[in-house]
């Protein structure tokens, strides 16, 4: 009986590690799309999730740079205008698109509709900064590019508007005056390149570095 | 079943020892203790940063990050580049595989070092002058930096961390690498025999 | 437990490149012990003299292959956060092809030239300089290189996808295929140690 050398017990050990393999199944079972309803409906219904147009206007004029814009829409709508500083992604390629699950993530399309579906499909892959932009585009139209002061203001109210005229003027928008919903606005501004004050964003919006995985 | 060769530094230029090292060189380890040494150290990259190894990368980074304090415009505008400098907020160097491969060269020595390897000189066959390796080296060295960027990585990036994360790719590239090199391996025997 | 630990959020970028630089320390390490800061060790592979860049490429592909199988069967990771790099398969294999000639004559390649210069080995730095110039060249003439270099795209794909056979049968296939691939390099290593001695040169 020949002696088995120690060369021989590993062949043997990954032959068995292998013929384990092949039926074991799927290594991809750590991808969990687990969804926990409870503390689904309690943020839906705190609206934990949501984040204001006036609110993420302030981050960009402020240049924090610890958050990305998500826009769902397509490439030519992307093209025509979009948020400074968003980033294009198509809700199915979302899973792939890079990102980390621990870091701010904005998501918006036109309306609620995409980015609703798409912070559902981000939260039950286990990401953890997803937020929603409230109203999508369509308020940050109306409430951070073209705001408009009611008819017969109050005092807060008119505060309010003072500081959105200077908000809606850093992101090349126009204040509107008059009576909320008189005037449509007629010219959507072109976006390729905003100067900002703070951060210095490349044309065509922020393009993080591609690179980052790579080898 | 250890592997018995040791390094041969021949040449004129390797006279002198880079280090006042006076431990003689010790033979390498078995090559399936080294590689399992280094797939653990792949896998535990894979588990703790999601990521694996590489090398031509960082020095894609060196080279834009040089470009860029020369002739930043030129730099910019070159889509290839530009890749590498995204939005322009923080160095090209600042990178993953630039820090990486700084710990491949302080690696390197250590295990060098410990060996009794390290010996500064020029790696070449008996049947070639200094000056011949050295132009073959440089050669060498030009089109596999052709190569690596088509391939968008290189042995470490490509073959280890794509092989062992079984990409359709990566394995294309790896049996490519084999067959260029065997088939220039009759062409410049001259260097190494 | 939740691995990948960083895209679970468990350090930052600047600790990230903390351990990138442990993680190469490791890399560099192995490599050296190998014996891969040397050119003539390297280039003997594709003379069929000593067999070890097989050897030891394959075992750390095999070894890191287990582990992720098994780590993500169990569910300790999570296999798709971990990067996959888009194949573009004729751009690939020609740079392939274009490497493994570069390796030849060049004598390492991008992370062995590292090693060897850690090493002291001149040549290795003079690779290193020669690879600098290639990928200076390549991104000076990216302009016409760029329709070629963006061929045939695939996407993020793995060879069981591509196959349609199950990623554990791959993992076997892979693992029979390189025990028989070592142990025919024994057998090659010792018929060419056989003819040197019948024919000394």
């Amino acid at each position: 009986m020949t002696r088995l050398k120690t060369t021989h017990y590993a062949a043997i050990l990954l032959g068995v590690l292998g013929l384990f393999a092949a039926f074991a199944g799927s290594p991809y079972q750590g991808t969990q799309y687990t969804i926990d309803a409870k503390e689904l409906a309690r943020v839906v219904e705190g609206e934990v999730d949501h984040v204001n147009p006036e609110t993420l206007a302030d981050w960009i004029i402020q240049g924090k740079s610890d958050f990305r814009v998500i826009d769902l829409r397509t490439e030519a709508e992307f093209a025509g205008y979009h948020i400074p500083g968003a980033e294009n992604a198509a809700l199915t390629a979302l899973p792939e698109y890079g990102l980390t699950k621990s870091e701010t993530i904005v998501l918006y399309s036109e309306g609620g509709i995409h980015s609703a579906q798409a912070w559902f499909l981000l939260k039950a892959k286990g990401y953890r900064g997803v937020y929603m932009l409230r109203g999508g585009l369509e308020e940050w139209k109306d409430r951070v590019l073209f705001p408009t002061l009611a008819a017969n203001p109050t005092p807060a109210q008119t505060v309010e508007f003072a500081k959105m005229k200077e908000v809606s003027k850093f992101f090349g928008g126009t204040p509107q005056t008059g009576a909320a919903g008189d005037q449509q606005p007629t010219v959507e501004p072109a976006m390729p390149k905003l100067e900002m004050p703070q951060s210095a964003l490349a044309p065509a919006g922020a393009q993080k570095k591609k690179k980052k995985e790579g080898c | 079943m250890l592997a018995d060769t040791k390094t041969v530094t021949a040449g004129a230029a390797g006279g002198e020892s880079g280090e006042a090292m006076v431990r003689p060189a010790q033979p390498y380890w078995n090559p399936y203790v080294a590689g399992f040494g280094l797939g653990l150290v792949l896998l535990a990259s894979f588990v703790i940063m999601g990521r694996g190894l590489g090398a031509s990368g960082a020095f894609s980074s060196l080279v834009v990050a040089g470009s860029n304090a020369i002739a930043p415009e030129h730099t910019r505008a070159n889509q290839f580049y530009a890749e590498y400098l995204g939005d322009g907020s923080k160095s090209p160097l600042m990178d993953w595989l630039v820090f990486e491969v700084i710990g491949v060269l302080v690696g390197g020595l250590i295990s060098g070092t410990l060996a009794g390897r390290v010996r500064s000189g020029i790696d070449r066959g008996p049947a070639i002058s200094n000056r011949a390796r050295l132009f073959y080296a440089f050669g060498g060295g030009g089109i596999m930096g052709i190569g690596a960027k088509l391939a968008r990585g290189c042995t470490s990036g490509q073959a280890l961390t794509g092989g062992a994360l079984l990409n359709a790719g990566s394995w294309a590239f790896m049996m490519a690498v084999f067959a260029g090199a065997y088939a220039m391996a009759y062409f410049v025997r001259r260097q190494w025999q | 437990m939740n691995a990948p630990f960083f895209k679970f959020g468990l350090f930052g970028e600047n600790v990230s490149l903390i351990v990138a630089f442990l993680i190469g320390i490791g890399f560099g390490f192995f490599l050296e012990r190998a014996g891969f800061g040397s050119a003539r060790k390297l280039t003997a592979q594709f003379y069929f003299t000593d067999l070890a860049v097989f050897k030891v490429m394959f075992s750390a592909i095999i070894t890191a292959m287990i582990g992720l199988f098994y780590l993500g069967w169990m569910g300790v990771l999570d296999l798709s956060l971990v990067y996959l790099t888009p194949t573009f398969m004729l751009p690939q294999v020609v740079g392939g092809l274009l490497l493994g000639v570069g390796f030849v004559v060049g004598g390492y390649c991008p992370g062995t030239a590292c090693v060897g210069l850690a090493t002291g080995k001149i040549d290795a730095l003079v690779n290193l300089l020669g690879i600098f110039a290639g990928i200076l060249v390549f991104g000076e003439l990216f302009p016409f290189v760029e329709a070629f270099y963006t061929a045939t795209p695939m996407g993020q794909v793995t060879l069981p996808q591509i196959m349609n056979i199950p990623y554990g049968v791959v993992v076997f296939a892979v693992i029979l295929m390189a025990v028989g691939g070592f142990a025919g390099a024994t057998r090659v290593e010792k018929a060419m140690a056989k003819r040197k001695e019948v024919q000394p040169s």
